[in-house]
C-alpha cells in the first residue's frame, strides 16, 4: 500500500510537469506559431500609448524575448527554488511554490490562489455533499420503487438536470429567487470565518444549482447500478437470511454500486476544486474558476499557468484517494 | 464538469445472436435486428430520435428558409428602455419567436443558424473523439502489455487536465487568422479540436475495457487458430462487436459536447459576433442584462439547447438499453 | 490626449445660460441648506449636471463604492483608468486638479499641491512652480519638492511602472534617464530637466513651448512619493496618503477600505472634503449586483463611472422616483470611425466623404447602447465638453440620422465609383458595442453598395500591431478603422493633437490612424503652442472642421453614462472633467 502511494506521488509529480509542460507551450509557443512576435506579445502587457522602448523594455522584463524553452526551464525552476523579482527599489522573492509574479500587478500568484481558493472550496465541498447524498438517495429510491411516480418523476427531472447548460440554470435562479422574489439578495461570499450563517445564506443558491446538476447524473448511475445489484442472486441469499431490509438495500446492495458512483465522485470534486468557472461567472463568487476567466482575458500568463497546475494538482489528488478508497470498498481490488 | 457518460457497470459484451420470436419458425436474427426492435418499443427514445433527425434537418435546410439573422429592427425596439416594444419579447407573425433586445434581429432566425453552428461543432468533435478513442483503445485493449501501459498512461495524462480551462485558454490565444485558416472557419476547426481532442480518453477507457473483455472471447480464439493476425482480428472481428457501445457513447458524447461548445461560447471564445450561437445568445443576456428586462430572450436559447441535448440524450439511452439488456 | 480619457459635460450652450452653483470648500461651508441632514430641495432628472444633489455637511458614516473591475494599480505613477485618476484624489494630493463644482466650472484646472498656475519664461521652455509647506503625509513627514521630483522620476522606469502615461519622455528634456532604481546620483535626483533648487520649487526645463503643461501635472503621478517609502511594484498595496483618506486594509482584487487621514489639513486642500468617517471600495464586483445595491440604496457609488446597464436603465426610466436621483452626463469620450486617407480608395476624397453621408446614424447610436446609455450623435470630432467647441454638421449626420443615401451616391459618383466599392474594416472583436457598431455600419454602407469585409481583432493588441500599426493597414488595406477617444484635459490639444497631427503618425501604436497629413491642420497646431488664453481656444474648433473637411474621421457618437445617485450618497454631482461623479466630495447622510 505504502510502495503504492509513493509510486502515485511519483506519477502525480510527472503528470503535473506534463500538463506544466503543455500549457507553457498553449501559452507561448503557439503564438508565436501564429505569427505573433514577443515584441506583440508584450504589447499586450503596457498601458495606453506606450512608446516602442517601453515595450521593448517590457518585453526583457517579462523574459518574453527569450528562447521558449529557456523560459519553460526558468519557470520550473522558479517553482522550485523560488524565484527573485525586480520590484523597483529592492528585490522581492517568493519561496517555494513560487508561480511567478503576475503580469498585471506584479504581486506574486501563490498568495492570489490561496486567498481565491477558499471559494471553490466551499462551493465544491458544499454541492459535493449535496448532490452525493441527494443523488444517491434518489437513485436508491427510484431504484427500489421502479416504475412508480416518484421513479418517472425523478429520473425525468435527471434527464433535465444533465441536459440544462448551468449557467442558465443558474441564472434563472438569480433572475427568480436573486432579484425577482429577494429572497437570496445581492449573492456574494462571506467568508466561513467572517460570519457563517451569511456564509451558508449566499452558498444555498450556487450550491443548489450546482448540485442539481450532478445529482440528475448520480441518480441515474446510481438507480441503474441499484437495478442491476438488486436482481442478483446473493441479494436473494441475504433476504433469506433474513436480515432487516435496510441493511440489505444499504450494506449489501448499495456498496457494489458505489465503485463507480466513487470514481465519478472523486473526478468530479477534483474537476471543480480546479475551478468551477461557469458556476463563478454566474454567480460573481471570486474563487479560483473566476480567476482564471479574468486570468485569460488579462493574457496574464504567470497566473494562467499557476490556476491550471494547481486545478491538475487536484484533479490528480483526487483520483489518487480515489484508488485508495477503493481498496476499502471493494475488497476483491489489490494494488 | 464532467461529461454525462454513464460508466457501464458490468463488463457487458453484446447480446447473444439468435433469440427467437413467439411463434414463428426459428430464425437467426442479427444483433442489429434485436436492437431495432427493442428501441422500436421504446417510445420515449423514438421521441428523441425524431427530434434528433428533425434539429438535423433544421441544421441543413433551415437556415435557407428564415430571414436574415443580422438584420436590425431598431423600429421594433423601444430606444430608451431597449425593450422590444411587442409583448412576449416582441413575438408576431414575423418574428415568431421574437426580437432581440436593441437592435430587434430576428430571434428565430438566429436560432435555426445557431442550430447548425451548435451541431456542426459537436458532430465534428465527437467524431475526432470516437476515431482517437476508438483506435487507441482497441489497440491497448487487444496488445495489452507495455502498449496497454504507455497508452493509459498518456490517457491518465489527458484527463489531468482541467478541460474547460484548457478549452478556454487555447481558444483564446488563436488569433484571427493562423495556419492557413481565418475568421469562422479557423475558430470552427479550433473549437472542435479542444473540444474533440482533449476528450478521447472517456471513450477511449471504455473502448479498452470493452476489448479486454472481448479478447478472451472463443471467436477470437478461433480466428487466430485459424491463422489470423493482429490486424485483421483487430478490425474484422473485435471492431464490428465494438460498434454497440461506440454508437451508444458517440450519441451521448453529442449532447455533451453541445453544452459544452455553449460554455465555450458562453465565456466568450466562442465564433465571432455576430454568428449567432445559442451560448453566446445566453452570453448576451446575462452581460448586457437583458434577461432582466426581457426575459424572453434568454429563454429561447436556453430551451433550444435544453431540447436539443435532452432528445440526444433520450436517443441515446433507448440506444443503449436496446443493445444491453442487462441495463433494463 | 490619450484614448481614455476622463472628461463629461453638459453642452456648452445649454450650460452658458445656466446658473453655477455649488461651488465646494473644504469641510466648513456648503451651499443649499440644512447643517445636518439630507437634502432639502428635491432631486430631478440631470440635476447633478449642474447643481450639487443632496447637499450635506454631515460627517461620519461609512461611504461604500462597489467597482466591477480591479484597478490597473493605485499607485498614482502608474494608472491609466479614468475612474482611478477620480478615485486616486481622496489619498493622494497631486500638483493640481480640476476645480470641485458641477458645470462648466469644473472644468478649470487649479492648482492643489501646488501654490499657483507657476510661471513660465518668455520663451515658455522653462517653467516655475512652487509647492505648498505645509503639508504632511499620513506618518507626519512633510512633504519636500524632491519628493515631487521623485514621484515624477519613478513613472521613467517602465519596466515597474508600465501603466501610466508617457508625456514627460515626450516634453521634457532628458527623455533618455532610466528612473530612479537604476540611477547612480546620490539621492536619486539624477533626471537632468527638473531643478529642485528649494524645498517649495521646482523648475522644468520643456524640449519647446508646452502651454498645456499645468495640465500634464494634474496627472496623480505628480502625487509626492518620498525616496524611502517607494517599494515600486508593491507601493500600489499602500502608497503614503497627503490627501483626506488614507489606505487602512486592501486586499488585492478584493477591497480596499480607507479611513481618514489625520496628518491632512482641510485648509491646504480646498477641493477636497473628508466628511465619511470610512470609504470601503469593492472589486470585481458583478455589473448586475452593483446596480442592484445601488437602487437598493446599500450602496453609494458605482466606482467604474460608467453607469447603469441595460436592466437598471430600464428601471430608471419607467420609475419616476429612480429617475429624479439620475443623471445622463455626456462622459467626454467620444466613438468613431478612422477613415484612412492613403488605403485606396480612400485616398480620394469624395470616396471618404461618400462613407460619411451613407451611415446610418441612428443604429450606430443603437450599436452603443441608445440615446440615453449609449450617446448623442456626434457631427464633430470634439466632444461638447472640451473646451472651445463649436457645433457644425457638414454632412447631414443630425438632420438626417439615417443617412444621405442620395447625397453619398452623388459623392461616389464623383470618386469614380459609382457602383461602390469593397474595403475591409477593423475593429475590437471583444468589445461587443464596437462590434455591433461595426456590424451596423456594414449595413448601412452596403445600401449604396460599399461591402465592408470586417476583421476583428482583440483589444489588448489593436492599437500596437493592426490597426494602430501603418504598415499592418496597408498591407491589409483595412480602409476604416474602429475607435474611441478621451483627451487627457479637457481642451482641443488634449483631444485633437495625437488624433490628427501629421507629426503624430507612428510605425507603432499610432493615434493618427486616418493618416492625415494636411498642412492646415499642422499648422494650426504649431500656431497654438504660441498662443494662450481664448485666442488658443479659438483655434480647436477650426482643427475640428478641417478634419471633417478632409473627412478623416466619421464621427459616431458622443457617449453618455447614465449614473444613479442614492440617497444615502452626499454632496454628489458630475465633475465635468472626468464626466463621472466627483468622488472628491461624496459623503454619507446621516441616515445610515
Amino acid at each position: 500500500m505504502i510502495f503504492f502511494i509513493i509510486r502515485r506521488l511519483f506519477m502525480t509529480v510527472f503528470l503535473l510537469l506534463v500538463v506544466s509542460l503543455v500549457t507553457f507551450a498553449i501559452f507561448f509557443l503557439v503564438p508565436r506559431l501564429a505569427g505573433q512576435t514577443a515584441y506583440q506579445l508584450a504589447a499586450q502587457y503596457v498601458g495606453k500609448n506606450p512608446i516602442p522602448s517601453e515595450i521593448k523594455t517590457v518585453e526583457t522584463k517579462l523574459g518574453l524575448n527569450a528562447p521558449v524553452w529557456l523560459q519553460y526551464g526558468r519557470y520550473i525552476k522558479g517553482i522550485i527554488f523560488g524565484t527573485h523579482y525586480n520590484a523597483g527599489p529592492d528585490v522581492s522573492y517568493c519561496p517555494f511554490p513560487c508561480f511567478g509574479y503576475s503580469f498585471r500587478n506584479q504581486q506574486p500568484v501563490w498568495p492570489q490562489l490561496m486567498s481565491d481558493a477558499p471559494v471553490t472550496v466551499s462551493l465544491a465541498v458544499g454541492a459535493g455533499v449535496l448532490w452525493l447524498i441527494g443523488g444517491v438517495a434518489i437513485g436508491v429510491v427510484s431504484a427500489l420503487r421502479k416504475g412508480s411516480f416518484f421513479d418517472r418523476f425523478s429520473m425525468g427531472m435527471a434527464l433535465a438536470g444533465v441536459s440544462l447548460p448551468i449557467f442558465f440554470t443558474g441564472l434563472l435562479a438569480l433572475t427568480l429567487f436573486s432579484y425577482k422574489w429577494q429572497i437570496f439578495p445581492n449573492v456574494h461570499f462571506v467568508s466561513l470565518t467572517a460570519n457563517p450563517v451569511q456564509w451558508a445564506k449566499n452558498l444555498v443558491l450556487p450550491w443548489i444549482v450546482l448540485a442539481f446538476q450532478y445529482a440528475a447524473l448520480y441518480a441515474r448511475i446510481t438507480r441503474a447500478g441499484m437495478l442491476e445489484t438488486m436482481g442478483e442472486d446473493y441479494i436473494r441469499t441475504a433476504r433469506a437470511k433474513g436480515l432487516p431490509e435496510r441493511r440489505v438495500i444499504l450494506k449489501h446492495g448499495l456498496r457494489s454500486t458505489l465503485t463507480p458512483i466513487v470514481t465519478i465522485f472523486g473526478m468530479d470534486l477534483g474537476l471543480l476544486l480546479g475551478g468551477a468557472i461557469l458556476t463563478e461567472t454566474v454567480f460573481s463568487m471570486q474563487g479560483l474558476g473566476y480567476f482564471t476567466f479574468l486570468a485569460i482575458q488579462n493574457q496574464d500568463l504567470p497566473e494562467i499557468m499557476g490556476v491550471v497546475l494547481l486545478a491538475s494538482f487536484f484533479i490528480i489528488i483526487a483520483n489518487l484517494i480515489v484508488d485508495i478508497l477503493y481498496t476499502i470498498i471493494d475488497p476483491r481490488v489489490r494494488i | 464538469m464532467a461529461v454525462p457518460i454513464d460508466v457501464t457497470t458490468g463488463p457487458g459484451g453484446p447480446p447473444e445472436a439468435g433469440a427467437t420470436s413467439s411463434g414463428r419458425a426459428i430464425e437467426g436474427r442479427s444483433l442489429g435486428q434485436i436492437a431495432w426492435l427493442r428501441l422500436r418499443r421504446d417510445k420515449v427514445a423514438m421521441g428523441g430520435g425524431i427530434v434528433v433527425v428533425l434539429l438535423i434537418l433544421v441544421a441543413i435546410i433551415g437556415p435557407h428558409v428564415v430571414g436574415n439573422p443580422d438584420l436590425y429592427h431598431s423600429n421594433l425596439v423601444d430606444p430608451t428602455v431597449l425593450r422590444p416594444t411587442g409583448s412576449f419579447g416582441g413575438i408576431s407573425l414575423a418574428h415568431p419567436l421574437g426580437v432581440e433586445p436593441e437592435n430587434g434581429r430576428d430571434v428565430l432566425a438566429r436560432i435555426v443558424v445557431g442550430t447548425q453552428y451548435s451541431l456542426l461543432i459537436a458532430f465534428l468533435a465527437t467524431a475526432l473523439s470516437v476515431i482517437i478513442g476508438t483506435f487507441f483503445g482497441i489497440i491497448a485493449g487487444y496488445f495489452g502489455g507495455w502498449v496497454d501501459a504507455v497508452i493509459a498512461r498518456t490517457m491518465d495524462v489527458f484527463l489531468a487536465f482541467p478541460l474547460l480551462l484548457f478549452a478556454l485558454a487555447l481558444a483564446n490565444v488563436i488569433p484571427y487568422s493562423a495556419f492557413g485558416l481565418s475568421g469562422n472557419t479557423l475558430k470552427i476547426a479550433v473549437m472542435v479540436f479542444v473540444i474533440g481532442f482533449f476528450a478521447w480518453p472517456y471513450l477511449g477507457r471504455i473502448i479498452r475495457g470493452q476489448t479486454l473483455s472481448l479478447r478472451e472471447r472463443e471467436f477470437v480464439d478461433a480466428a487466430r487458430s485459424l491463422g489470423a493476425r493482429g490486424p485483421y482480428i483487430l478490425f474484422r472481428e473485435l471492431l464490428p462487436n465494438l460498434v454497440a457501445p461506440i454508437l451508444v457513447y458517440a450519441t451521448l458524447l453529442v449532447p455533451a459536447n453541445i453544452l459544452f461548445e455553449a460554455a465555450l461560447d458562453y465565456l466568450g471564445v466562442g465564433l465571432y459576433v455576430p454568428t449567432p450561437t445559442w451560448g453566446q445568445m445566453l452570453s448576451i443576456a446575462v452581460t448586457n442584462q437583458y434577461w432582466q428586462i426581457d426575459p424572453w430572450y434568454m429563454l429561447m436559447p436556453g430551451l433550444a439547447i435544453f431540447i436539443t441535448v435532452m432528445a440526444f440524450n433520450l436517443f441515446g439511452d433507448g440506444l443503449r438499453d436496446a443493445l444491453d439488456p442487462k441495463t433494463r | 490626449m490619450k484614448r481614455r480619457g476622463t472628461i463629461a459635460t453638459a453642452t456648452a450652450a445649454a450650460l452658458a445660460a445656466l446658473v453655477v452653483t455649488a461651488c465646494s470648500s473644504g469641510g466648513t461651508s456648503t451651499t443649499g441648506t440644512g447643517s445636518s441632514g439630507n437634502t432639502t430641495s428635491a432631486n430631478f432628472f440631470n440635476k447633478g449636471i449642474t447643481q450639487v444633489m443632496n447637499p450635506s455637511t454631515h460627517k461620519g458614516g461609512t461611504l461604500t463604492y462597489e467597482s466591477h473591475a480591479a484597478p490597473d494599480s493605485f499607485d498614482g505613477g502608474n494608472t491609466y483608468y479614468a475612474w482611478v485618476l477620480n478615485f486616486s484624489r481622496l489619498y493622494e494630493m497631486a500638483m493640481f486638479t480640476y476645480k470641485s463644482c458641477p458645470g462648466q466650472c469644473g472644468l478649470t484646472l487649479v492648482p492643489r499641491l501646488a501654490t499657483d498656475m507657476g510661471t513660465a519664461s518668455p520663451d515658455g521652455k522653462t517653467w516655475t512652480f512652487h509647492i505648498q509647506s505645509g503639508v504632511k503625509y499620513e506618518n507626519g513627514q512633510t512633504v519636500t519638492a524632491s519628493d515631487v521630483k521623485y514621484a515624477i522620476e519613478r513613472t521613467y522606469d517602465r519596466s515597474v511602472m508600465a501603466n501610466g502615461p508617457t508625456y514627460y519622455q515626450a516634453i521634457l528634456t532628458d527623455p533618455t534617464y532610466p528612473g530612479p532604481y537604476k540611477d547612480k546620483s546620490p539621492n536619486k535626483m539624477g533626471l537632468t530637466a527638473i531643478d529642485v533648487p528649494n524645498a517649495t520649487t521646482l523648475v522644468f526645463h520643456l524640449q519647446s513651448a508646452f502651454p498645456d503643461l499645468p495640465y500634464v501635472l494634474a496627472f496623480p503621478s505628480t502625487a509626492p512619493v518620498p525616496p524611502s517609502a517607494d517599494t515600486g511594484a508593491n507601493y500600489q498595496l499602500h502608497p503614503l496618503a497627503t490627501g483626506p483618506y488614507k489606505f487602512q486594509t486592501y486586499q488585492l482584487n478584493k477591497q480596499l477600505t480607507l479611513v481618514p487621514n489625520p496628518q491632512w489639513n482641510a485648509s491646504t486642500d480646498p477641493q477636497a472634503k473628508q466628511l465619511a468617517s470610512k470609504i470601503v471600495m469593492n472589486l470585481n464586483v458583478n455589473q448586475a449586483n452593483i446596480d442592484s445595491l445601488l437602487l437598493t440604496n446599500q450602496a453609494q457609488v458605482d466606482a467604474g463611472g460608467v453607469g447603469v446597464g441595460p436592466a437598471a436603465q430600464a428601471k430608471i426610466e419607467t420609475n419616476s422616483t429612480y429617475k429624479a436621483d439620475a443623471v445622463n452626463p455626456i462622459n467626454g469620450f467620444a466613438r468613431f470611425v478612422y477613415i484612412d486617407t492613403k488605403v485606396p480608395p480612400f485616398n480620394n476624397l469624395h470616396c471618404r466623404e461618400a462613407v460619411e453621408y451613407a451611415a446610418n446614424k441612428t443604429t450606430l447610436q443603437d450599436a452603443w447602447g441608445g440615446p440615453i446609455a449609449g450617446g448623442q450623435i456626434a457631427s464633430t470630432v470634439n466632444p461638447p465638453n472640451i473646451i472651445g467647441f463649436q457645433k457644425f454638421d457638414l454632412y447631414n449626420a443630425l438632420s438626417q440620422p439615417n443617412g444621405d443615401v442620395q447625397d453619398a451616391k452623388t459623392q461616389l459618383q464623383q470618386c469614380g465609383q459609382p457602383n461602390g466599392f469593397s474595403t475591409t474594416m477593423g475593429y475590437r472583436n471583444d468589445n461587443p458595442q464596437e462590434t455591433a457598431a461595426a456590424t451596423a455600419l456594414q449595413a448601412s454602407l452596403q445600401q449604396v453598395g460599399i461591402k465592408l469585409t470586417l476583421k476583428g481583432f482583440a483589444g489588448g493588441t489593436y492599437y500596437t500591431s493592426f490597426c494602430g500599426d501603418p504598415a499592418y493597414v496597408h498591407s491589409h488595406s483595412l480602409g476604416l478603422c474602429a475607435g474611441g477617444w478621451g483627451a487627457d484635459w479637457p481642451n482641443g490639444y488634449g483631444f485633437l493633437d495625437e488624433l490628427s497631427n501629421g507629426n503624430a503618425i507612428a510605425a507603432t501604436g499610432n493615434t493618427n490612424i486616418e493618416e492625415l497629413n494636411d498642412s492646415v491642420i499642422n499648422n494650426l497646431f504649431a500656431k497654438a503652442n504660441t498662443l494662450t488664453g481664448s485666442a488658443r481656444d479659438a483655434l480647436w474648433a477650426q482643427i475640428d472642421h478641417q478634419i471633417m473637411t478632409d473627412a478623416g474621421i466619421l464621427p459616431e457618437v458622443y457617449q453618455k453614462s447614465l449614473i444613479y445617485v442614492p440617497p444615502s450618497a452626499t454632496n454628489v454631482y458630475v465633475q465635468t472633467y472626468y464626466g463621472m461623479l466627483n468622488y472628491l466630495t461624496i459623503g454619507m447622510s446621516s441616515g445610515s
